[in-house]
């Protein structure tokens, strides 16, 4: 046990480390705290990253507290996840391919009592990486234009504390606490007429937000659920450096002046999903959450918000069989749409992907490697937008501790 | 684990989104609303000793007046003998032949050089001496001079393409001289410079059509012959003007019934309200324009926080107040000075480098290009900034303001044709 902890810290350290250098620039992270990541744990991506109605059962389920009341007795669960992204970038008149590696999410669950469980994890929650190189805008209250350069980096991590519990045979409710910071940098430099100004920009943001979750079996196959995540303030401040370059020489405007600036709001979010088995081996799933990010009134610092509807679709196969290794492999896919939050030049910045996956039991335990494949589309080309298609390949390490333990005991 | 959170991107920064919202945190803006004050002032004095120019001639300037400028200077030579040699059985004999002013081009002229110019060479009749304490003389300096007329020439002056010009002067001012340093009556400096303490070049007032430039190798030769047995050589002894403190030009502008003829002290100001949305400079005679930019400090109510990171002055000269008698300089030169237009230091950018206004000289059909940019960004920042009532003005005269007689005349913001214009450039943060 004391092994096991010390390699976990270890795992947690080094994970803290590599956010800072997670990258992912898209053109859309320049609005709010940067793009938001997906990074759901296990076999999640692969069904279209549904699944409030699933259990803890053999995997931690990132996506309701609830599902923790599942967790089984004796069995140590944690969760190790990557992903690989290949995007292109396509406007009216070019397109751009980007590679980029990411550290997707860090995650370990226990049983407490027999029908109740805790998770803690950690994952890079948005990426606030962009660039503007050169680009000419208009002077207010001219014809003229300056020429803006910028680049944007760093981004926000959350540290979930999850808790489960199992009522009854039928109902399971959970609650979850999630710690939001980070900091991101703004650098921009402003070339009007003869003069450089360079502004510099530091946010730090922190804030705390709850989740309720509940799971409701009707049935042996049937489950209903349903999670409620509470607005939130993310605070912010800001440190800030100007300078102006005019004649050759540099005069300082400001020099890391530190001040208040405008807060992040997260909105009410209301999500309800099913699960349905049929003929005891194909699953089949559906989420819907609505985000009510309109009323968030969100200072228009960080974009014009608007309600976000997401609708999620899987299904889940595994033989019924259990004899060979091959009969073990879970299969799954699924469909995700998402209408996103954001609204640029007047338009919904959607995204859309499917997404297919394996699950590939190790040895003869829970434990599983997760690969998953996804394609999506993320914005359009024309009116001023950029499109995104992206592939991205998920790899998430689901192990389970009874595996350490027998390990050691070899 | 690092590894894996790495990317390898390659972003170009050619893709960006929404334009409108990148504004939001920082506006660029362009201000050009904010008043600027114009008016004409007119500088006590000037230094006009020291500046190396025999500044000569007068011209009826159709809107500053009647221009003139006399030049007065003080003369020496090398050696007040004449060259003694041969022996006393057969000492030579020296006659005095004539006498002239060579006066040399600079090249500096002003008004209409097709058109013939008069002036009179006179003896001063006072010792050339400045009677301030800094040993210089003013454009508004008068010495005494004798009305008996030295020399005189009428000329059209051709300042590019000749070199100089030559004025005969009187023999009998030339004999005297001569018959002086031959007596050894003059022998050395001082008693050369207490017979002819210095002359001066007076414009006639017959003919008034332009002023000139001539340089300080200019110089009055005399002419003389040596008789020695049979032969006769001719020989020549320059007087040329040694101190250059003891050259001055006393330049004069009758304003009488011209617009700024009411040209207060030289702590006030005459607005542009009262001469025609117009403001003047005028070399020699001390006319200078000032721009004051009484709401500057209202720019911080723009934004929360703000600077300006740029600024632009565009003066335009007035249409048909300058052609090619009446050429408009190259630069303007730009003082900071305090509301009694006392000037503290020349205009400087953030560099410490002097700021001038520079002519884009891009004509177009109606002349709308024509126009002098100075840089004031960093001025107008500092002057926003400031933190008591206090405000600074900038002063414009034109280069060579000592020893020339350039002008301009400046429209203001409500000029109907040729409106001074202020384009800041503002970002807020």
């Amino acid at each position: 046990m004391k092994n096991k902890f010390a390699f976990l810290s270890c795992m947690i350290l080094m994970s803290i480390n590599s956010f800072s250098q997670s990258i992912s620039s898209s053109p859309y992270s320049l609005y709010g705290v940067g793009s938001v990541y997906d990074s759901d744990f296990s076999s999640i991506p692969s069904i279209g990253s549904s699944g409030i109605a699933l259990p803890s059962a053999n995997y931690i389920n990132n996506l309701n507290p609830a599902s923790l009341g599942y967790i089984p007795q004796n069995h140590f669960m944690f969760d190790l996840g990557g992903k690989a992204i290949l995007t292109t970038f396509q406007s009216n008149s070019k397109s751009e391919k980007r590679n980029n590696f990411q550290f997707s999410h860090i995650a370990f669950a226990f049983p407490v009592t027999r029908n109740s469980g805790f998770s803690i994890s950690l994952h890079p929650y948005s990426s606030a990486s962009f660039k503007i190189s050169n680009l000419k805008l208009p002077v207010e209250n001219s014809s003229e234009n300056y020429t803006l350069n910028a680049i944007g980096t760093g981004g926000l991590n959350k540290f979930d504390f999850s808790y489960g519990y199992r009522m009854n045979k039928k109902l399971a409710l959970g609650v979850s606490g999630s710690v939001l910071f980070g900091n991101t940098t703004d650098d921009r430099s402003y070339a009007v007429e003869k003069s450089v100004t360079a502004i510099s920009k530091q946010t730090s943001y922190n804030g705390f937000r709850g989740t309720v979750g509940l799971q409701y079996k009707i049935d042996s196959t049937f489950t209903i659920a349903s999670t409620f995540k509470l607005p939130a303030l993310v605070n912010a401040s800001k440190v800030q450096s100007i300078q102006t370059v005019a004649d050759e020489v540099v005069t300082t405007i400001e020099s890391d002046v530190a001040s208040d600036t405008d807060d992040y709001y997260l909105p009410m979010e209301i999500g309800f999903g099913i699960s349905k088995r049929f003929k005891n081996n194909l699953n089949l799933i559906f989420d819907y959450e609505k985000s009510f990010w309109s009323s968030t009134n969100q200072s228009e610092l960080y974009g014009k918000f608007v309600n976000q509807d997401r609708f999620a679709l899987g299904f889940i196969f595994k033989s019924k069989d259990n004899r060979s290794y091959w009969d073990r492999i879970q299969y799954g896919t699924g469909l995700n749409f998402d209408t996103g939050y954001l609204e640029v030049e007047g338009k919904r910045i959607n995204n859309s992907a499917i997404s297919l996956g394996v699950s590939l039991p190790i040895e003869n335990t829970f434990s599983t490697l997760n690969i998953s494949y996804s394609y999506g589309q993320k914005g359009k080309i024309g009116g001023g937008l950029i499109k995104e298609n992206y592939h991205k390949l998920s790899l998430n390490l689901s192990l389970d501790g009874i595996w350490f333990v027998k390990r050691k005991i070899e | 684990m690092t590894i894996l959170s790495c990317g390898t991107d390659t972003d170009g920064g050619e893709f960006v989104v929404g334009s409108d919202y990148l504004a939001v945190s920082n506006k660029v803006i362009l201000i050009d609303t904010v008043t600027v004050e114009m008016s004409t002032i007119n500088f006590d004095s000037l230094v006009t000793s020291g500046q190396s120019r025999i500044l000569i001639g007068n011209y009826d300037d159709p809107v500053f007046g009647k221009v003139k400028s006399e030049s007065y200077f003080q003369l020496a030579t090398d050696n007040y003998t004449l060259p003694s040699e041969g022996s006393d059985t057969s000492a030579p004999n020296y006659v005095f032949d004539s006498i002239s002013m060579i006066l040399k081009y600079d090249h500096y002229y002003y008004g209409d050089t097709t058109k013939v110019q008069t002036f009179n060479i006179h003896r001063v009749t006072q010792k050339i001496k400045p009677n301030t304490d800094d040993y210089s003389f003013y454009n508004n300096s008068v010495l005494n001079y004798s009305s008996e007329v030295l020399g005189s020439v009428s000329y059209k002056p051709r300042p590019k393409e000749k070199d100089s010009i030559n004025i005969k002067m009187s023999t009998a001012f030339g004999e005297a001289l001569f018959l002086k340093i031959k007596k050894r009556e003059v022998s050395d400096f001082g008693t050369f410079s207490e017979y002819l303490k210095g002359l001066i070049l007076v414009p006639s007032s017959s003919n008034s059509s332009s002023v000139i430039g001539f340089n300080l190798t200019s110089k009055v030769r005399l002419y003389y012959s040596k008789y020695l047995a049979d032969t006769e050589t001719s020989l020549i002894k320059d007087f040329t003007i040694s101190e250059t403190s003891k050259q001055f030009n006393s330049i004069s502008l009758d304003k009488t019934g011209t617009l700024i003829q009411d040209l207060p002290v030289s702590n006030s100001n005459l607005s542009s309200l009262l001469t025609s949305r117009q403001g003047f400079i005028q070399s020699g005679t001390g006319v200078a324009c000032r721009i004051g930019f009484p709401n500057i400090k209202q720019l911080k109510n723009i934004s929360d926080k703000g600077a300006i990171v740029d600024a632009q002055l565009i003066l335009k000269p007035v249409n048909n107040s300058y052609s090619e008698k009446f050429p408009l300089a190259d630069s303007l030169q730009i003082y900071v000075a305090d509301k009694l237009n006392r000037i503290s230091s020349v205009l400087l950018n953030s560099a410490g480098n002097s700021v001038y206004g520079i002519l884009n000289k891009k004509s177009d059909e109606f002349n709308e290009n024509i126009g002098y940019s100075v840089s004031v960004g960093s001025f107008l920042q500092n002057e926003m900034l400031r933190k008591t009532d206090s405000q600074s003005a900038l002063i414009l005269t034109l280069p060579g303001i000592s020893k020339s007689v350039d002008r301009i005349i400046l429209g203001d913001q409500k000029h109907p044709n040729n409106k001074i214009q202020l384009k800041i450039y503002y970002i807020s943060y």
